[in-house]
């Protein structure tokens, strides 16, 4: 919203203050300042000038010579304007006088010199209209500076809009003013109205309001009736003020009710008498058409407040007034609509209509129903000033359903100070509350604070509203910091938080790996460009257009995204996320979320082999260095996601729980990416994980006698697994082992077609005695003979 | 045959001049110290010599032979020394300049960022929460004082979902059931992933990070919040910060307050980071609303707290130089290698 300082200065007197101190003051007491403008000061030496005659230009069309009396000498002007004529007074920039910034010299115009320019509004910056030039009133003094005539000087600030969301009070210049006095601690003056009391003996005007049951749609609906409106334009005042705060001139009627709602915050509307004398406020009982001022014809849903002339609806409550029933020309009877809505039904239509006026916009912060009739005193009073031949024809007629409560808040002077942390004087505090214009009554260190109307629709309604009016006028700035000693007890450590962090700190510092971020949605396109086939799940339905809907139901795409994206720059690349994803199962209820880590490594050098092998590495290494434990692999035989590798899919199982998998990427898929690459990815489930108990590391002693090595080759079938080989080493009834390990795998087409050798290390021994050599040969019979009768021999 | 005795002990000092390996030495050792070594005949033939001269040719054959052993355990040690010598001179030298892999990957900015904030809260007594990404409407806007219909939904474009949840819009969402969980009194941050509705540009993203605090126990001032504030930030910057609060809207506190902080980059000169403004908008805060506390179950007569939100992205954005927040979410590995682990 923009504020005018000069429309400020009808309320304040601002003299001796600093305005850009000013401004500072309010942005750091009342609310975010987005920008200022200084308007007027690019203007200068620009005056009034009477034409004293008007010729074509010989060869053009457009241009005209006129003859300009600056009261003191008399210039040849060349002008293009359609609407110069003979004795009109102009806004005349003579040679030398600088607009917009730019040194207006002489210059020289289809032949013809030309001394300095006849401006439009636009030219002088006070409206859009560049279709001709001003023409000023006939009592324009000639040579008067044009800033005497036109108040273009002025500072403007623009104030965030979604700082003033629980400020109904501040979306006009009268409330922000009374900030300003607060701030100032100067006076604000008091509003300068038309005593309606005058008008009570008039007709009163018919107003039906339709109650609703639950909650009152139209709160109060105020209205009154003024004839022999003649004049057409508002004042230069008027005009500038609204352009300046972002509005444009319609005509002085229509003007006038953007002038009040801009000055008070409430919203009006003028309605031409011959087309509204007879109003009804209530709902629309069928969905209908209706056309807008605007000329756009509007959908309406059953159940829109609306209002209606008799049976003809003729605007949308608190939104947009109707085409048919707005000022025209010939307009000469005003029906002046002040009326107060209920916040959300305006907010819900405005949104569902798109239609977002500066009306909607005030009336969804709940403003006070108590200003319909504070409005109609102003317009009243401005309109004749503007129009001193107009008659009020109608009393103040009012249809006032409901009021909000009064409120009243007591507190006392220590609840004050300790939630500031500071003492502040008795004094201090009872006159900002009253510049603010609270009602204080003071009971010794007791406060009874009461609120007024225009704060209490649901801004300040408890004694925490109350310390924030008191602390923010007094300024943040002048509270000092000081510490409180609080309570300290030790912090629990979350264990899925530890795991996270360590995985990824493992993933990246012992396998190179590259934590990314990704999109917890899939990505349409790029599903169908790599062939990824996707569960259907949870999906957002708003939003403009997104293609890119569904939440992800596992990590593995967005990893393979991340792969696809970057394969493109460098011959191998290995990411992760821990990220969440979402589990829907269409029945409306509530999803479930998961912690999960995603991984993939690429590579173009490298084997699938190996980069399983890599990966398997790292769920190893998480798994044990976070909870001691060992992770079993399983072949998974029926893979459920087509990225998944039909044989090459294992899962990961530790503590019998199975969390996750790990998968040789699909070659479909993978050839999508790169056909030169090997990509494996894997899930693992950290939420899951992160719940399991960490195994106690239990001493095992050292044999203090010497232990014994031998290697044994097996030949065995190329498909025989090594946890096959453990297995039939496990239940072998070895008296004396004590580990053994994998020493190769050694695999040749051309000598072990169908085979493999795999060499395997013992290491046995004893903790009492040095082993015989009878007890090293029986203990190297008994796993032979367990090998041999499962097929698995010693190579020659 | 003491002549002979003088004579060996020339020959050997001679010999051993020219040793040129272990062999020679071995060699002169044999010949002189061997079983039928010249010198060890002399003593074994000492039975032979005039009684008169035994004893003293006895000795100086002694004498000569402890000589020839010394001189040889000297020559053997200088051998060695000259062997080391030799393999030193013929060893590979290794050229480090060459590039090597060092495995190191890197770790998201928003990872280093919030682990760093953690253990600053946590060293602070706060406890580390987690809140979800998909919440329900009620988390997300009722329980912290949004109704339905309220203009400050304005405030913050959301993602609906199907079955009426929503991805959560700020990690205040979380407020209500910390709340309920540890009752007062608290302290706890929780940081998260959020999600607004808008386009992207280089200062939009529809994800991105926050961090939220709240501390409640008895008699928290606004002088408090601004303590701790300074104490934290400064933390975080790792230099005393300047703040200043403004009021600022924010329907889950009251009073609620903008919280800028003299740019800590060029101490309020003026520079890129805060477009010369010289204070930079860092963070929303406030004094817990007595709604949230109540519907947190936590009685407002009694206790009071702060809460307060920090952009983990936008400290990200600020500690690292990014000036595109869609560098985060890039997944582009040659950006998010330069980030180092810790």
């Amino acid at each position: 919203m923009y504020i005018s300082i000069n429309w400020i200065k009808d309320f304040v007197n601002l003299d001796g203050v600093d305005i850009d101190k000013l401004i500072y003051k309010f942005t750091m007491s009342t609310a975010e300042v987005e920008g200022i403008t200084k308007y007027g000061q690019d203007i200068s030496g620009v005056i009034v000038a009477k034409i004293l005659s008007v010729e074509n230009v010989e060869n053009s069309k457009k241009l005209h010579k006129l003859m300009v009396d600056t009261g003191k000498e008399k210039l040849q002007v060349i002008c293009g304007a359609p609407n110069v004529k003979e004795g009109a007074k102009v806004v005349y920039a003579q040679v030398g006088s600088v607009v917009q910034g730019q040194k207006i010299g002489q210059a020289t115009l289809a032949g013809q010199i030309s001394n300095g320019m006849c401006l439009s509004e636009k030219e002088l910056g006070i409206s859009d209209d560049h279709s001709g030039v001003i023409i000023l009133d006939d009592d324009a003094k000639l040579g008067e500076d044009i800033k005497n005539i036109i108040p273009i000087d002025d500072v403007v600030y623009e104030v965030d809009n979604k700082s003033l969301t629980n400020r109904p009070d501040l979306w006009g210049h009268y409330g922000i003013a009374r900030e300003i006095a607060a701030i100032t601690k100067r006076e604000l003056k008091p509003l300068d109205i038309e005593n309606l009391a005058l008008y009570n003996d008039l007709e009163k005007l018919s107003i039906g309001v339709e109650a609703q049951d639950d909650e009152q749609l139209c709160l109060r609906f105020s209205a009154m009736r003024v004839e022999n409106v003649t004049k057409k334009q508002a004042s230069w005042k008027m005009k500038v003020r609204l352009y300046y705060c972002g509005m444009r001139s319609i005509n002085l009627l229509a003007d006038m009710t953007n002038y009040i709602m801009l000055e008070l915050g409430q919203p009006m509307h003028a309605y031409d008498n011959r087309k509204v004398s007879c109003v009804e406020v209530k709902t629309l009982k069928k969905d209908s058409e209706f056309t807008t001022l605007d000329s756009q014809v509007r959908k309406l849903d059953k159940g829109t407040l609306m209002i209606y002339n008799d049976k003809e609806p003729v605007g949308i409550a608190g939104v947009m007034g109707g085409l048919a029933s707005e000022i025209v020309d010939d307009t000469t009877t005003l029906f002046l609509e002040s009326a107060n809505f209920n916040a959300v039904t305006i907010r819900k239509t405005a949104s569902k209509l798109d239609l977002r006026t500066d009306a909607a916009a005030r009336y969804e912060k709940t403003l006070d129903p108590e200003l319909t009739e504070l409005a109609i005193a102003r317009f009243i009073k401005l309109l004749k000033e503007e129009d001193k031949d107009i008659k009020i024809t109608s009393s103040f007629s009012d249809v006032y359903i409901q009021k909000y409560p009064h409120i009243t808040i007591k507190l006392d002077k220590d609840y004050i100070d300790r939630s500031i942390g500071k003492v502040l004087p008795m004094e201090n505090i009872v006159t900002t509350l009253k510049n603010l214009e609270f009602g204080v009554k003071l009971d010794g260190d007791n406060l009874t604070v009461d609120v007024p109307s225009f704060r209490a629709t649901k801004d300040v309604s408890q004694k925490a509203d109350i310390i924030e009016e008191i602390a923010r006028i007094y300024g943040y700035d002048n509270i000092e910091a000081k510490t409180n000693l609080w309570r300290v007890s030790p912090v629990a450590k979350d264990p899925v938080r530890e795991l996270e962090y360590s995985a990824k700190e493992l993933l990246a510092s012992k396998y190179g790996m590259n934590e990314v971020h990704s999109y917890v949605w899939y990505n349409t396109e790029l599903n169908q460009e790599l062939g990824i086939k996707v569960e259907d799940n949870l999906k957002i339905v708003n939003g403009i257009v997104r293609l890119d809907n569904t939440l992800r139901r596992e990590m593995a795409p967005t990893m393979l995204y991340a792969i696809n994206k970057n394969l493109k720059y460098m011959p191998e690349c290995r990411v992760f996320e821990i990220g969440r994803t979402f589990e829907y199962h269409f029945d409306g209820k509530e999803a479930k979320e998961y912690k999960v880590l995603g991984l993939a490594v690429a590579s173009c050098k490298d084997t699938e082999k190996n980069l399983a092998y890599e990966v398997k590495s790292m769920i190893d290494s998480i798994v044990k260095i976070n909870k001691n434990l060992d992770v079993e692999y399983k072949n998974v035989n029926d893979v459920k996601s087509n990225w998944m590798h039909p044989i090459n899919t294992f899962e990961i199982d530790v503590d019998n729980k199975n969390l996750g998998y790990i998968s040789v990427v699909h070659p479909k898929i993978k050839d999508a990416i790169n056909s030169k690459a090997s990509i494996v990815v894997a899930e693992l489930r950290i939420d899951t994980l992160g719940e399991i108990l960490k195994r106690d590391i239990s001493y095992k002693e050292v044999s203090k006698y010497q232990t014994v090595n031998f290697d044994l080759s097996l030949i065995v079938d190329k498909d025989t697994k090594y946890s096959e080989i453990e297995k039939v080493i496990k239940d072998s009834n070895m008296k004396f082992l004590m580990e053994y390990s994998l020493v190769d795998i050694y695999e040749n087409e051309e000598k072990l077609a169908g085979k493999k050798t795999i060499t395997i290390r013992f290491t046995i021994g004893s903790y009492t005695d040095t082993l015989t050599k009878e007890q090293i040969d029986t203990e190297r019979e008994t796993v032979l003979k367990a090998l041999s009768s499962n097929n698995m021999v010693i190579a020659e | 045959m003491e002549e002979k005795i003088s004579l060996l002990r020339k020959q050997v000092i001679e010999k051993m001049e020219k040793v040129k390996s272990a062999t020679d030495v071995e060699n002169i050792r044999v010949e002189y110290l061997g079983k039928k070594g010249e010198v060890i005949e002399i003593l074994k033939n000492l039975k032979n010599v005039e009684a008169s001269k035994r004893k003293e040719i006895g000795e100086k054959a002694n004498k000569l032979r402890v000589e020839i052993e010394e001189l040889i355990e000297t020559k053997k040690a200088e051998l060695k020394e000259k062997e080391y010598e030799e393999k030193i001179k013929n060893a590979e030298k290794i050229d480090l300049s060459v590039p090597v892999d060092d495995k190191v990957g890197s770790l998201h900015p928003i990872t280093i960022v919030q682990r760093e904030l953690e253990d600053i809260f946590s060293s602070m007594g706060f406890t580390v929460e987690d809140g979800n990404e998909v919440e329900t409407e009620y988390n997300n806007f009722e329980a912290v004082n949004v109704p339905k219909y309220h203009p400050a939904r304005d405030m913050q474009d959301t993602f609906w979902l199907e079955n009426g949840e929503l991805l959560k819009t700020q990690t205040s969402a979380a407020q209500n059931k910390i709340m309920l969980k540890y009752g007062a009194p608290l302290k706890a941050i929780f940081p998260g992933r959020c999600f607004r509705n808008e386009a992207l540009d280089a200062s939009h993203e529809n994800t991105f990070f926050q961090m939220e605090g709240m501390m409640i126990d008895k008699d928290v001032s606004i002088s408090n919040l601004i303590y701790f504030m300074k104490t934290l930030l400064s933390e975080i910057f790792k230099k005393e910060v300047e703040v200043r609060l403004r009021p600022g809207f924010f329907p889950f506190v009251e009073p609620g307050f903008e919280l800028d902080i003299k740019c800590p980059y060029c101490d309020g000169a003026g520079c890129k980071v805060c477009k010369n403004g010289s204070w930079i908008e860092l963070c929303p805060c406030g004094m817990i609303h007595p709604n949230v506390l109540k519907m947190g179950g936590i009685d407002p007569e009694k206790y009071s707290g702060f809460a307060f939100g920090l952009g983990l992205s936008r400290l990200a954005m600020m500690k690292y130089n990014i000036n595109d927040l869609r560098a985060l979410n890039s997944c582009d590995v040659r950006i998010l290698k330069q980030m180092n682990i810790k």
